[in-house]
């Protein structure tokens, strides 16, 4: 299955090369003289054919980013590459070249390239089009019509435009340039005013080559699946049974009932962290009423309380994930149909059987890629074991502690030691295996499968 | 279909052409332009010049950058000169927000925080010489802010404060007959604040007779500014060469594990809290209930004990007459609290040294340079002792106010305060040594599988912990 | 007989069911019932409480919090947290929405690559790309400036569109097409037949979107410089660790409009979660 998935992508892939090399042969061969001065001018052909508008917004297009390049995208371009060549000095006043900003704008530069190339192929194929409708003796369509489209056949271009614009810098370029300095000699004492190289897979020989390395990330790894596994679990369960037993007809006042979670998504998670923190704390609540009764303080979370801590962890992150986990399970469970119980408690079905025949299945298939993110936030989950046991490096563990999860680990390498082209290394490793899970589930899972025939 | 070709090929060509010329033409322009540098300093004060000043939350809550602000804004009112709050967080990193220009222009902050900035050049080296009261700082507070970048050595701060921890306690809670029972050296000072062995034994009855209900002396060993100095009493040290050769890790050096074992002793009369922060920030009323006897921490938080007093009920007459500070004890040369056989050693203790560092990226250095010469006058700092309670590091006010500042600047010269490292490594290594102190803290309560029983396993795990700071600074180093 | 055992099984159902409830929302109650007393309390450190009360009570924390704004102006952050929560929340809805409606209504050719990326690329350690937008954000000159903030929230709202996805797939295609026929163009579609049936899926998406920034503290933390432009989580996270029952006082408030919310939205809240999960 697998398999014929895997063969099947790379006929895919082949069969889309081929067509995008057929179509280009075809402009390249049949283009005659409007569309090869739009080849050579953006918009020139455009303007040839009388499509002044749209021939004179492709060559302002063109002007744009000509400037662009001028005043800003080249240097930044070149500067990607060079990563600064004049350090500064702030003493005298001296203003260098910032590698880490260059790194940046140069991705941005690149970015700015690539829509740019975008751009000239559309307006080739726009000039093509045109030369195909005057070829077959029709009219060109207006530049009014075109713009219609945009809100009517394309308009998920007009719309899109916005949020994709948004991600790609907010989102995708900070990822991108955090994948980029894995390959950079950035962190420890090479921090700006200092030069930053490029050092290409050296970091990932780094870590291949440290045995501490390997024994940490192996030890973390295991306790970060296992955490986030567990987690994952607990909270689903729970919400889902929270849910149920609210939907109970017994139970009276549901809104009032369900108040109590909602109190506990209410307030900011760092706060009830740092509340959490201190009940389980030597002279927390919890120990006072120990020792009070005339018991002998327990330590929760210090030192040698590894598996009680993550067990604490457990319980916390449950706390703090299951409202929002019982309200996704009562919506959810508002749209089961009915009748199916009726159905099954004539056929002598107890509760139980009920359960794992209709409810599970059915909630499975409905919040699986709720689920995966779900997973995907545990996996990734820092603030938990950040402020209830933050601060600790134990033995066995390279600036590491038992219950710290791999993005801990993260943090302590790349933030509190500085080594942040070693972390960015790691995160990389750390993003391929994740995703590769959660790629995989999600593609078998049944809610993308059959997205298509339920509509 | 050529002319096509053509016409795609030239115009990639004309633009990428375009591009590596522009760009390798401003690259190289880039690269040879700018003046070559001038030393900032020029003694021409800037017209016009608004100075933002970082100080710590504590002086402005106590108004102390109030006062400081007016009275620099109305001397140097006809210069144009105009100093304000920065209003930004006090621990705020300079080498993050300066270069882009959201830094303050003079900055308050601790000798371990400053001298993480001249490797990047993030501050300004001073003319310290030309500053009125240059003679009046002791060499050893100018050494925590002297550092050698690129070959050459520069003062980069003036030190205004010494910080090192005291011992507080309550006298009316001394037992009492500490006069016939406590004092056998009858020098008319209760033992217990003098030596720790008896502080141990002390602390070791009042938590027996109270039934674990009061106890004597209290502190968290979680915090290594509290903690390390153990160490260093029995020869141990954080960096080599006065704290500057960070490839050299010493707080297993010597017999440091004596200090190890003189924590876990310590641990065993008080409870479990001191192994958490638990009593940290709950020390204040502890204090002023009475269920704590003695503790150690800086002097600054002095009116906190005090304000807590006063909320138990006392006028505050009666708080200030019953709270004392004092020096740290002594501790045995034995390395056993039970054992006074072999004589007694000073208890070195870490400490800090605070003062005023200039932004390199500040606009007016010349006024900012004036701003730290009026803000560590003698009156200024004179103020800044009243209202803060601080340890001034100019020997006039020390010597004027007395007491405490004489005796703690006494012990920053005489090296029983030993001053936190002045290097970009110290962040290094306070996180493995607050794992290795909760642990021998630990041990004490611990009830099976102890763990530090003898001096070898303490002295192992000290080497461990050495490794591990090395670790984390050399392993992924270049 | 078997009438009566299915009753005294139904009231021992009951009882059970209540039982358990009254454990669970104990559980649930118990630190917020702690975080409440904190802030009454009379001394300021947490540690020196008598176990779970405060050994004093008062009501000063809360007119400190309110009065006392020479360092801590408390009503000043509540003030810039709620205009960067309602920026962010409504642009973010926005786009999150117009996200929302592509995906589930039109196909185009790149349509399932899309869907991919985002998943994966939520599971990048998010904290590791903070320094690149620190720094883009110090290139676009957006320090120090609340609208960088809201920027940053709703540009990366839409990531999170697959549940309103999920409620758009249930909205049938035959309302569209009865639309289209007389004569409608997709966005007069979009906005006067899909917005309004959507309307439930709006108000939970604008809830959800307003309180990320409400309870955010690191991207504040990292952009605001200027303690006068600081959001409640970073002002309270600034606090001297002596003024815990001012902290707790503070945590408390914050929490009020949000419970405001859910009962007033709380209609809305179930059924576009419950439209959403089910067809994502």
């Amino acid at each position: 299955m697998q398999k014929t998935s895997k063969s099947g992508f790379f006929a895919r892939m082949k069969a889309n090369c081929l067509e995008t090399f057929a179509g280009f042969k075809q402009v390249v061969t049949q283009a005659k003289g409007r569309v090869s001065a739009s080849m050579l001018i953006m918009g020139l052909g455009q303007l040839l054919y009388k499509q002044w508008i749209k021939g004179a917004l492709y060559l302002l297009a063109q002007i744009g980013f000509i400037l662009y390049f001028v005043f800003r995208g080249a240097q930044d371009f070149i500067g990607f590459f060079t990563l600064g060549v004049r350090e500064s000095n702030a003493w005298y006043g001296i203003e260098g070249d910032n590698s880490v900003i260059m790194m940046l704008m140069g991705i941005l530069s690149i970015i700015a390239i690539l829509f740019y190339v975008a751009l000239y192929i559309a307006n080739v194929k726009d000039a093509y089009n045109i030369q195909c409708a005057v070829d077959a003796g029709k009219k060109p369509a207006t530049f009014k019509k075109e713009l219609g489209s945009l809100l009517n056949r394309n308009f998920y271009k007009t719309a899109l435009l916005l949020p994709i614009i948004g991600v790609c810098v907010f989102n995708i370029l900070p990822i991108v340039f955090m994948i980029i300095i894995a390959f950079t000699n950035y962190g420890g004492d090479i921090v700006p005013p200092a030069l930053v190289d490029w050092v290409g897979f050296a970091n990932f020989g780094k870590i291949l080559s440290l045995g501490q390395f390997a024994s940490t990330f192996f030890r973390i790894f295991a306790w970060n699946v296992l955490w986030a596994v567990t987690a994952t679990a607990i909270n689903y369960f729970a919400g889902l049974g929270l849910a149920l037993l609210l939907n109970k007809k017994c139970v009276k006042g549901k809104v009032f009932w369900r108040l109590f979670p909602i109190l506990a998504y209410a307030v900011p998670g760092f706060i009830t962290l740092i509340a959490f923190k201190y009940m389980f704390s030597y002279g927390g609540p919890i120990n006072q009423m120990i020792t009070g009764a005339g018991g002998t303080a327990i330590g929760f979370l210090d030192v040698d309380a590894k598996w009680m801590a993550r067990g604490i962890g457990l319980f916390v992150n449950a706390w703090l994930c299951v409202p929002s986990s019982m309200l996704l399970a009562t919506g959810v469970l508002s749209n089961l149909n009915v009748d199916l119980y009726e159905a099954a408690r004539i056929d002598g079905a107890n509760a139980f059987r009920q359960f794992t025949a209709i409810t599970l299945p059915y909630v499975l298939f409905a919040t699986m890629p709720v689920l995966i993110s779900q997973f995907i936030a545990n996996f990734n989950n820092f603030g938990i074991f950040y402020f209830l046991r933050g601060g600790l490096y134990m033995n066995g563990y390279f600036l590491a502690s038992d219950t710290d999860l791999l993005i801990n680990w993260l943090y302590n390498m790349s933030i509190d030691n500085n080594y942040y082209s070693i972390g960015a290394a790691i995160s990389i490793i750390i993003f391929i295996i994740t995703s590769i899970i959660s790629l995989t589930v999600y593609v078998m899972s049944p809610s993308y499968k059959q997205e298509e025939t339920y509509q | 279909m050529r002319k096509n070709i053509a016409a795609l090929v030239s115009h990639v060509a004309l633009l990428l052409a375009l591009i590596l010329t522009i760009g390798i033409i401003g690259s190289i322009a880039a690269a040879n332009s700018g003046k070559e540098g001038a030393n900032k300093f020029t003694g021409e004060l800037e017209r016009g010049a608004v100075l933002r000043i970082l100080e710590n939350d504590t002086a402005i809550k106590q108004g102390y950058l109030g006062e400081l602000i007016d009275a620099f804004n109305a001397e140097y009112a006809s210069y144009g000169i105009r100093a304000v709050d920065a209003n930004m967080d006090q621990y705020t990193n300079l080498e993050e927000d300066g270069p882009f220009g959201y830094g303050p222009d003079v900055l308050y902050q601790a000798n371990d925080r400053i001298m993480r900035y001249p490797d990047g050049r993030h501050i300004l080296p001073l003319p310290a010489e030309t500053l009125s009261g240059y003679d009046q700082v002791s060499e050893k507070a100018w050494q925590a802010y002297t550092k050698t970048v690129g070959g050459e050595n520069y003062v980069f701060g003036v030190p205004v404060n010494a910080q090192g921890p005291l011992l507080y306690y309550r006298k009316d809670l001394l037992p009492a007959n500490w006069q016939t029972e406590w004092d056998d050296d009858g020098n008319g000072v209760p033992d217990m604040i003098e030596y720790w062995t008896d502080m141990y034994r002390y602390s070791k009855q009042v938590k027996a007779e109270s039934g674990g209900k009061k106890f004597g002396y209290m502190r968290s060993f979680l915090e290594p500014y509290f903690s390390v100095g153990y160490l260093y009493s029995y020869g141990g040290y954080t960096f080599g060469n006065n704290n500057t050769d960070v490839s050299d890790i010493g707080h297993s050096a010597g017999n440091a594990e004596l200090g190890g074992k003189i924590i876990r002793q310590l641990a065993s009369v008080m409870d479990e809290r001191c192994i958490d922060d638990s009593v940290t920030t709950g020390a204040y009323a502890a204090i002023a209930s009475g269920e704590f006897f003695a503790t150690i921490t800086t002097p600054d938080v002095y009116t906190m004990f005090i304000d807590e007093m006063i909320a138990a009920g006392m006028t505050r007459a009666e708080a200030e007459e019953n709270l004392v500070t004092v020096t740290i004890p002594k501790l045995p040369a034995s390395g056993d609290l039970e054992d006074e056989s072999a004589g007694f050693i000073d208890n070195k203790m870490m400490g800090g040294v605070q003062g005023y560092a200039i932004s390199s990226y500040t606009k007016y250095p010349n006024a900012a340079l004036k701003f730290v010469e009026f803000a560590t006058s003698f009156e200024m700092i004179k103020r800044r002792n009243e209202l803060l309670g601080i340890v001034p590091a100019r020997g006039d006010v020390a010597e004027q106010v007395g007491g405490l500042s004489e005796i703690i600047n006494g012990n920053l010269e005489n090296g029983n305060i030993v001053v936190m490292p002045s290097v970009k490594e110290s962040a290094q290594v306070w996180t493995p040594l607050q794992t290795l102190f909760q642990d021998l803290a630990k041990d004490a309560f611990r009830t099976a599988d102890i763990k530090y029983d003898t001096t070898e396993k303490i002295k192992a795990a000290l080497v461990e912990a050495d490794k591990q700071i090395y670790d984390s600074i050399f392993t992924l180093k270049g | 007989m078997k009438k009566r055992g299915l009753k005294l099984h139904k009231a021992v159902d009951a009882v059970l069911t209540y039982c358990i409830l009254i454990a669970v929302c104990a559980i649930f109650l118990f630190p917020i019932l702690w975080l409440v007393l904190a802030s009454f309390s009379k001394t300021g450190s947490i540690y020196s409480f008598k176990g779970f009360f405060p050994s004093a009570y008062s009501f000063d924390s809360f007119r400190k919090l309110f009065t006392d704004t020479e360092m801590y102006n408390y009503p000043r952050w509540f003030g810039n947290t709620l205009v960067v929560s309602l920026g962010s929340s409504l642009l973010g809805t926005a786009l999150t929405i117009l996200t929302a409606y592509c995906m589930s209504r039109f196909r185009f050719k790149s349509r399932k690559a899309i869907m991919k990326a985002t998943l994966v690329l939520g599971m990048f350690p998010s904290f590791m790309t903070m320094t690149a937008v620190y720094l883009l954000m110090t290139q676009f000159n957006l320090i120090n400036q609340h609208f960088g903030l809201i920027l940053i929230y709703s540009a990366g709202a839409p990531m999170g569109y697959l549940t309103q996805k999920g409620f758009f797939d249930t909205i049938s295609y035959s309302i569209d097409e009865a639309a289209r026929i007389d004569g409608a163009s997709n966005a007069q579609v979009f906005v006067r037949i899909t917005l309004p049936l959507a309307l439930p899926m709006i108000v939970y998406t604008l809830l959800s979107s307003f309180v990320w920034p409400w309870s955010d503290f690191i991207l504040p933390k990292l952009l605001l410089k200027n303690k006068e432009l600081y959001t409640v989580a970073v002002g309270l996270m600034s606090l001297d660790n002596t003024e815990f029952s001012r902290f707790a006082a503070g945590a408390v408030f914050i929490a009020v409009p949000i419970v405001v919310f859910y009962f007033a939205l709380s209609k809305f809240l179930i059924s576009g979660m419950s439209a959403g999960a089910v067809k994502q």
